[in-house]
């Protein structure tokens, strides 16, 4: 994000205290002198927060320090990983599921003339929501009565 | 040191020839190092100037040495037989870890050390078990219980004392990656496999210990309260065993460089469960094999591979009698192996 902060001592401190209260890990900091307005100066910084919810509140936090936020842009880390069900069921379920931001991208089914019907699937998810991701999956697979199968 | 030996099984018998066979290396540690009584269902057999191992060696029960036998159960060897280590090897029993609960409880409480290969106790009753050992000076180590011959309780209480242990996951079944690596190269059934490893000999009575994975979590339980300081029971594992694995789904796993692996994991949550490994991970181990991953903070990764069951398991119970014997030399350093 670039902040437009006054040109004093401080005022980067100021700006930086909402970010690590959110759990905003701050991997650089870069003054944009060539901008400055005399009074103003841009500073723009890359932070890895843990969620978008922490990202969310330091956004806000700064908003109430009226520093002005001149541009926000998310960047969003995402994991891949493969799973196995075996059994029959509806794929629609996993489509239509309440999984935040899921990505299959790609997929493979046995044969159709195998006894048991099974599916590999390689899914994508924003990294943070792995475990709730798995955890909704083994929950439809409950439902669904199919064997979950997920990677180590 | 005067030793007695419960339970005179496949385990117990390959110790008794083990220690024929090492009987000067124990002596090299403690000159006085005698066997002086082992028991099985039938009775026991007791000398107070130490037994014959060679004897020993030869005999199928315990009957068959008349001159030392008496009819009386296990629990009269303890008390009376004045010994300073009770090595335990009594059938497994998950339900309330009976008979092998009953001697290390009275052993402990009567001061004497113990050394057992057997789960059912540790699952069972952990907490209190370690509590009267610390309680009475008592060292009780089970190695042997968990992941036959692999040292995992050494390794973490001995070379990672500063570390923090994060998670350890792991093949604790032989016998369920025996079916599943013939699954993986063969394309066998489920059914085919476990067939072979019954005519081998190598499963449990009820198949259904290792193939539910009721013997992994019984493990996962044991891993969990000894070296993770938790405080958990066989109920809070989540468990799924290998009937549902297909020579479809070993396939599909395969076709994208995986194999499927009975996986117990123990972290914030304790899970047994067929789990799709890499064909590059250091866990992928196949045939009988076990194979444990730990993670902790300073070392990060280590793997240790090995065999879990079986005859091999006589090294970690010698290893075990002789850390007993040092320690009672050294006067008595780490007591439990926790
Ligand atoms: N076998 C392995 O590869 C392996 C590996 C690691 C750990 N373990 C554990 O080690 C323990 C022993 O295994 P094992 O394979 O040696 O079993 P086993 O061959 O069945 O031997 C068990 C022995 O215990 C005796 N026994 C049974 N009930 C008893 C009682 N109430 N009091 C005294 N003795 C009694 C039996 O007597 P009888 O001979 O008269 O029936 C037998 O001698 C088990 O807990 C097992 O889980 C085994």
């Amino acid at each position: 994000m670039t902040l437009m902060l006054a040109d004093r001592p401080g005022e980067l401190l100021k700006a930086l205290q909402p970010i690590a209260r959110n759990g905003g890990n701050i991997i650089s900091i870069i003054h944009e002198r060539e901008g400055a307005t005399g009074t103003y100066v841009p500073v723009s910084l890359i932070v890895d927060f843990p969620s978008y919810e922490n990202f969310r509140k330091a956004r806000m936090a700064l908003e109430d320090l009226d520093i002005n936020i001149i541009k926000s842009e998310e960047v969003v880390e995402r994991v891949r990983f493969t799973v196995l069900l075996i059994g029959r069921f509806d794929l629609k379920k996993i489509l239509e599921a309440k999984i935040k931001d899921l990505k299959i991208t790609g997929f493979e089914v046995s044969a159709p003339t195998s006894k048991e019907f099974c599916v590999r699937l390689n899914i994508e998810v924003p990294k943070g929501e792995v475990d709730s991701a798995v955890n909704e999956l083994k929950k439809i697979s409950r439902e669904e009565n199919v064997l979950f199968i997920s990677s180590l | 040191m005067k030793a007695i030996i419960i339970g005179f099984g496949f385990i117990g018998k390959r110790l008794i020839e083990v220690l024929n066979q090492k009987i000067s290396l124990l002596k090299r540690i403690d000159r006085s190092f005698k066997v002086i009584g082992v028991s099985d269902s039938r009775g026991y057999i007791f000398n107070p100037d130490g037994l014959d191992l060679k004897v020993l060696s030869k005999i199928s029960g315990t009957h068959e040495y008349s001159r030392y036998f008496h009819e009386g159960s296990s629990l009269d060897l303890i008390e009376e037989g004045d010994a300073d280590i009770m090595v335990e090897a009594t059938p497994t029993n998950i339900k309330d870890g009976e008979p092998g609960l009953t001697y290390i409880r009275r052993a402990l409480s009567i001061g004497m050390d113990v050394v057992t290969a057997n789960k059912g106790p540790l699952v069972v009753a952990f907490r209190e078990l370690k509590r009267l050992a610390e309680s009475r000076g008592c060292h009780l180590r089970f190695e042997g219980a968990v992941a036959g011959a692999m040292p995992i309780f050494s390794l973490i209480n001995e070379c990672l004392q500063g570390d923090k242990i994060i998670k350890i996951s792991g093949i604790l079944n032989g016998t369920t990656n025996f079916i599943l690596s013939k699954m993986h190269f063969e394309g066998s059934t489920f059914e085919m496999a476990l067939k072979e490893a019954q005519e081998r000999g190598i499963t449990e009575k009820d198949p259904s210990y290792d193939v539910d994975g009721i013997d992994a979590a019984c493990k996962v339980v044991i891993l969990a309260n000894a070296l993770m300081d938790r405080d958990v029971r066989f109920e809070d594992v989540e468990r799924v065993g290998i009937r549902g694995i297909s020579p479809e789904a070993i396939n599909l796993a395969k076709r994208a460089n995986y194999t499927i692996k009975l996986i117990g994991v123990i972290d914030r949550n304790l899970e047994v469960a067929p789990k799709l490994v890499p064909l590059n991970h250091p866990l992928c181990v196949h045939g009988t094999l076990n194979a444990l991953h730990i993670e902790t903070d300073l070392a990060k990764e280590l793997t240790i591979i090995g065999y879990g069951a079986g005859k091999e398991t006589v090294s970690a119970i010698m290893n075990d009698i002789i850390s007993v014997m040092k320690g009672r030399l050294a006067g008595q350093s780490s007591l439990t192996q926790s």
